[in-house]
């Protein structure tokens, strides 16, 4: 059964088509994972789906319906704090669990549940102001959870706090799973949704050029190869250069490591370091890689994740 | 249901916020007590006037001359009579005292400072009385002498003139009238609080999270608003009993009357705060704007000092003011008894409150999301 189904959705903002005449559906019980970079039209679908914004074409349904229905089953965690400091964490998840018709005892109940699984039941009387950045991203959780909504969007939740909240998060999504919750995760951060995911959609100019689980997205570039080559210095090293080498397909440069996609047909390792060499680049290590969604990322869209 | 959760959220985020209620109800009384203070004298009906010392030079000895210097003294006026060796003239000159008669066969000579200060004119006018009286005694004597008796008789002289005060003791203190002008003022600074209502939902992002609930705008909109008013009432009504009970304000003996004036001026300015939220987009525009309008509204409309006789492009600016049709209907209300007053404002702000809600309704219909 499909929790969520998109038919043909598109947002225009004046003449720029944000989303292209998208279509997707997200199964029940899958940790859907939705790539893209800054401006490729994620958000946008996102607050669509939300109810954020109106759509210029195209359907949304939510557990087949697109009504009052369809909003209290959905949980929106958005990227940007959502909560009031001026109110205790306690009243903040009461507030909003209250908008979802949860009354009295059960509502009591329900916030309490909703503290305890971000871990802040001990906290419940204190306000947000004194909260570190992973504990408001909790409590930011824990407001959308309250009302056990059957599908929650999850809008770059780990964005700015520390290692050991994001952990925290993560597993709080596997467990919100594992309780029957359908989930829809965006991420800047190419390992988390790794992680995490059961599927990923990968989303570019508002469009979506692949999807499918992390193993059918890798088959798609089993013609491609990562090879990567740390150096000394690149200084002197013209990009353009590498990629006119037969076999390279997509060149990129991090922290002095040179990663080059390349085709898994043609053996171009010896004139790639020879070209290396004769630019007089220091070579420190060379190691040819697995295919990971970054590496698929890449191929697909020409460009790194977190490429603005 | 939703619509008081919303309500109920704001009210009490509102009364959590110290800003607000030093705003509205900490300021506005500090305010009533330093202008009703302060500009007390602007309203007093009564002068008080300090010992008068006069000096006298009396060449004719005359006994009626004696009687009226024994009569003035009754006043609480000093008179002393002038020394050989020093000058009169110079004497009052010098400020040491408030006037010097000389009186001669030729007649009565007042010398004065000040011509126009309150002391002058109190010793022409007795004097001038005292002139005219002998005037009168002069002729009675010459013409009909058995008459004299008859025509200074105290009990004939009380029955020429009778003064009566028009409504006396319902003129307001300089407390009354700034408790009134001060709360309409500071509601009218509520709508500051109010252009907030919609864009501090945005500000702290919670407006997404709204949307996203199964309430609609509508909901969200409403909720808000009677939020913003009941907080604004609730103030008001401290303001309005801590300067009855504390300050002795005089609010009238129609308080439900002069609420229902007070909750409609709420309404304007709540929803004056909402409709130019809307309409100012730019961030700290709409309270640059009201700031403007307020001030100019309470400085035309009598909220720092009272406006008496406004004429041409100054009454056309007072008129324009919603605190000049908010205080005049409250004071009428207060001091005449006049009920109908009330119509004129209750008019305004709910006509005005219209206009700037259904701005904000539009706008917010046209709009995506909060």
């Amino acid at each position: 059964m499909n929790v969520l189904e998109i038919q043909n959705l598109t947002k225009k903002f004046g003449d720029f088509i944000a989303v292209d005449n998208m279509s997707l559906s997200v199964a029940e019980g899958e940790i859907f994972g939705f790539l893209g970079t800054n401006g490729a039209g994620k958000s946008t679908t996102i607050n669509m789906i939300a109810g954020l914004l109106r759509s210029n074409d195209g359907t949304i349904e939510i557990l087949g319906k697109n009504s009052r229905f369809a909003k209290m089953n959905l949980g929106m965690v958005p990227q940007d704090l959502a909560i009031y400091e001026d109110m205790t964490a306690f009243e903040n998840v009461k507030f909003f669990a209250g908008l979802y018709g949860l009354r009295g005892n059960l509502l009591k109940e329900r916030v309490e549940e909703a503290l305890e699984f971000v871990g802040l039941e001990d906290k419940h009387k204190s306000y947000p102001k004194s909260f570190s950045g992973g504990m408001k991203r909790r409590l930011n959780i824990a407001c959308s959870i309250a009302h056990r909504p059957k599908l929650i969007i999850m809008d770059e939740p780990t964005v700015g706090i520390d290692p050991q909240s994001r952990n925290y998060i993560l597993n709080s999504v596997r467990k919100l799973n594992e309780m029957g919750c359908t989930i829809i995760y965006t991420s800047h951060y190419m390992e988390e949704v790794e992680e995490i995911c059961t599927r990923v959609a990968i989303i570019d100019h508002g469009k979506i050029i692949a999807e499918g689980t992390k193993d059918q997205l890798k088959s798609i570039i089993t013609n491609t190869k990562d090879i990567w080559i740390e150096v000394r210095s690149a200084e002197q090293l013209n990009l353009e250069s590498v990629k006119e080498i037969h076999g390279v397909e997509a060149v990129q440069l991090e922290d002095n490591v040179l990663k080059i996609n390349s085709d898994t047909g043609v053996n171009n390792l010896n004139k790639i370091i020879e070209h290396l060499i004769n630019h007089q680049i220091e070579i420190r290590s060379c190691e040819e890689k697995a295919p990971n969604l970054e590496t698929v990322f890449l191929t697909l869209t020409g460009r790194n994740l977190r490429d603005h | 249901m939703n619509v008081f959760l919303i309500a109920w959220k704001e009210i009490k985020t509102s009364f959590r916020d110290l800003r607000t209620l030093l705003f509205l109800i900490a300021f506005p009384i500090l305010l009533m007590l330093v202008l009703g203070t302060a500009l007390t004298n602007a309203f007093s009906t009564s002068i008080t006037v300090d010992e008068m010392k006069v000096l006298y030079k009396d060449t004719t000895h005359a006994d009626y001359f004696k009687q009226f210097v024994e009569q003035a003294k009754k006043s609480g006026i000093q008179f002393k009579e002038v020394s050989v060796n020093i000058n009169g003239k110079n004497e009052v000159k010098q400020g040491k005292y408030h006037g010097y008669i000389e009186t001669d066969p030729n007649g009565i000579q007042l010398y004065l400072n000040n011509k126009t200060s309150i002391e002058g004119n109190i010793l022409q006018g007795m004097l001038s009385a005292y002139v005219d009286q002998y005037n009168i005694a002069s002729v009675i004597i010459k013409t009909n002498p058995e008459k004299m008796e008859d025509a200074f008789s105290r009990e004939k002289q009380d029955d020429f003139i009778k003064e009566t005060s028009l409504l006396p003791g319902k003129q307001p203190s300089s407390m009354d009238y700034y408790a009134i002008a001060t709360t309409t003022l500071i509601i009218l600074f509520g709508s500051l609080n109010a252009s907030s209502l919609i864009v501090s939902e945005r500000t702290r992002k919670t407006a997404d999270r709204l949307i996203a609930s199964p309430v609609s705008k509508s909901e969200i909109f409403i909720g808000k608003v009677l939020g913003g008013l009941v907080t604004n009432i609730l103030c008001v009504l401290l303001v309005v009993f801590f300067s009855k009970l504390v300050f002795k304000a005089n609010w009238g003996d129609h308080l439900g009357l002069v609420f229902l004036v007070l909750l409609t001026e709420i309404v304007f300015a709540v929803s004056l705060g909402i409709g130019i939220s809307f309409l100012a987009k730019a961030s700290g525009g709409p309270s640059i704007i009201l700031m403007v309008a307020i001030q100019l509204a309470g400085f035309f409309g009598g909220a720092y000092y009272k406006i008496d006789n406004a004429e041409g492009l100054y009454k056309l600016l007072t008129d324009l003011s919603p605190l000049t049709w908010v205080n005049s209907s409250i004071t009428k209300i207060i001091y005449s008894h006049d009920f109908s007053a009330a119509i004129p404002a209750i008019g305004f702000n709910l006509a005005g409150a219209i206009v700037f809600l259904l701005v904000a309704v539009i706008s917010l219909q046209r709009r995506e999301g909060l």
